[in-house]
């Protein structure tokens, strides 16, 4: 069968706009903007029916990781006894649960009116990107670059808004800097994500002073995380590398991988 | 009526595997399944529809991902017009030779964004990145493609074979 040249040249078309699209030309981005919130909103009922029975099937997946431990660990205990270990390991659960909302309600007490929480209802599909989902949209009164924090440290800035939904680009996304200032010390630097766990803090010159364990906070020059949040901690330097800047390696102090409920900062 | 089916059964994959990844701690285990949907409507359904099947594939893809705008739906209609080119050439008999098929779309999707960076802004910028999880990437969806095929093969011979009349 041959292919006809319509299609073809429809395909070219398409090629040809959204590699406009991509470089970002006006006309084009605006209406594919559009398209894009339309199908957004449908999708976001979806992802929300579906993050119901994520708390059920998060309880099997996580009763089924501590079964395997469990049964290497006491291969030679009976049955009974494991079945009361499956009981037991909902107390620690529920325990780690009523831990985390009292923190972030605390945090929230602390910013009334100003503050909304989320949950986490999915993750980027493509893993050379890094960004999470949350459950609150532009009906709870969500806004682009509103920053998204935890109460261990900052998590990201909202990038994309629907009514139902919202995209947080993380601050490990190679797209994502934070300005942040060196705890107790006069020196200001940037974090860029790199893709994976650990960021780099840039544009520190060997006269700086820097140590490995300095704690980092936002400086909130970059106008959209708040000043003084924690950010990470220097866990690398290396002073070697060519150039007037050090290399610098920064633990996050939230683990993305494992975010259940987040914050975003409504007003600054 | 077909493709309709196929694209929504690809988004409702999408929306399950952005959904389950949010707990499950699989970073390098992240398939792309809405690659095996483009290549099996293009090879087994007419080139409109698996020209329709990219696009939306391409957009469902974005709204569940940070990626720029408009790059995932460039990446599809490259891979639409490459295994365009291969549909007389290649012989898929198998949910294997699929699975084959899919892998090497996967590793075509990771050179086209490349690429597409590096042209249209001088850098690519994530490139270590892009490469560190191209085949763990390829393998894993290859690999999911098997059941997609014979998934979508089960829907045809239950369902859906009446249309092949």
């Amino acid at each position: 069968m041959k292919t006809p040249l319509v299609v073809i040249i429809a395909a070219t078309i398409i090629l040809i706009i959204s590699f406009f699209i991509f470089t970002g030309t006006p006309v084009f981005v605006n209406n594919y903007w559009k398209i894009k919130v339309f199908c957004g909103e449908i999708t976001g009922p979806v992802l929300k029916a579906l993050g119901k029975p994520y708390i059920g099937i998060k309880y099997l997946f996580n009763t089924y990781i501590n079964l395997i431990d469990a049964k290497k660990e006491n291969y030679a205990l009976k049955k009974k006894i494991d079945e009361l270990l499956l009981e037991n390991q909902k107390i620690p659960e529920l325990e780690n649960e009523n831990k985390r909302l009292k923190t972030i309600l605390k945090l929230t007490e602390s910013n009334p009116d100003t503050s909304v929480v989320a949950r986490v209802i999915g993750e980027d599909l493509k893993n050379w990107f890094k960004c999470i989902i949350i459950d609150k949209g532009r009906d709870q009164g969500i806004k682009e670059k509103m920053p998204v924090i935890t109460p261990k440290g900052i998590v990201g800035q909202v990038v994309e808004v629907n009514k139902w939904h919202s995209k947080v680009m993380v601050i490990n996304d190679t797209n994502s800097s934070v300005d942040v200032n060196i705890e107790g010390r006069d020196t200001r630097g940037i974090i860029e994500g790199t893709g994976y766990t650990v960021l780099k803090l840039k544009y520190i010159t060997k006269n700086d002073e820097v140590e490995v364990g300095d704690r980092l906070v936002t400086s909130g020059k970059d106008s959209i995380y708040p000043k003084g949040m924690p950010t990470g901690i220097i866990i690398a330097i290396n002073k070697n590398k060519a150039g007037i800047f050090y290399d610098i390696d920064v633990m996050p102090y939230n683990n993305f991988k494992r975010l259940e409920e987040v914050l975003v900062i409504k007003k600054r | 009526m077909k493709a309709s089916i196929y694209i929504l059964i690809g988004f409702l994959f999408a929306i399950i595997e952005s959904s389950l990844l949010s707990f499950m701690p699989a970073e390098f285990l992240k398939p792309d399944v809405t690659i095996p949907f483009v290549v099996y409507n293009v090879f087994f359904l007419s080139p409109q529809a698996a020209l329709a099947t990219s696009v939306a594939m391409g957009i469902v893809q974005e709204i569940l991902s940070n990626a720029p705008g408009a790059s995932m739906i460039f990446t599809k209609i490259i891979i639409f017009l490459i295994a365009l080119f291969f549909k007389n050439k290649l012989y898929i008999n198998s949910r294997y030779s699929f699975s084959y098929i899919c892998t090497g779309a996967v590793i075509c999707e990771s050179i086209i964004f490349m690429l597409l960076k590096w042209l249209s802004k001088g850098e690519s910028g994530n490139v270590l990145n892009i490469l560190l999880f191209m085949a763990p990437n390829a393998v894993f969806t290859g690999f999911v493609s098997i059941f997609i095929f014979s998934f979508i093969g089960f829907l045809n011979k239950r369902y859906l074979v009446r249309e092949q009349n």
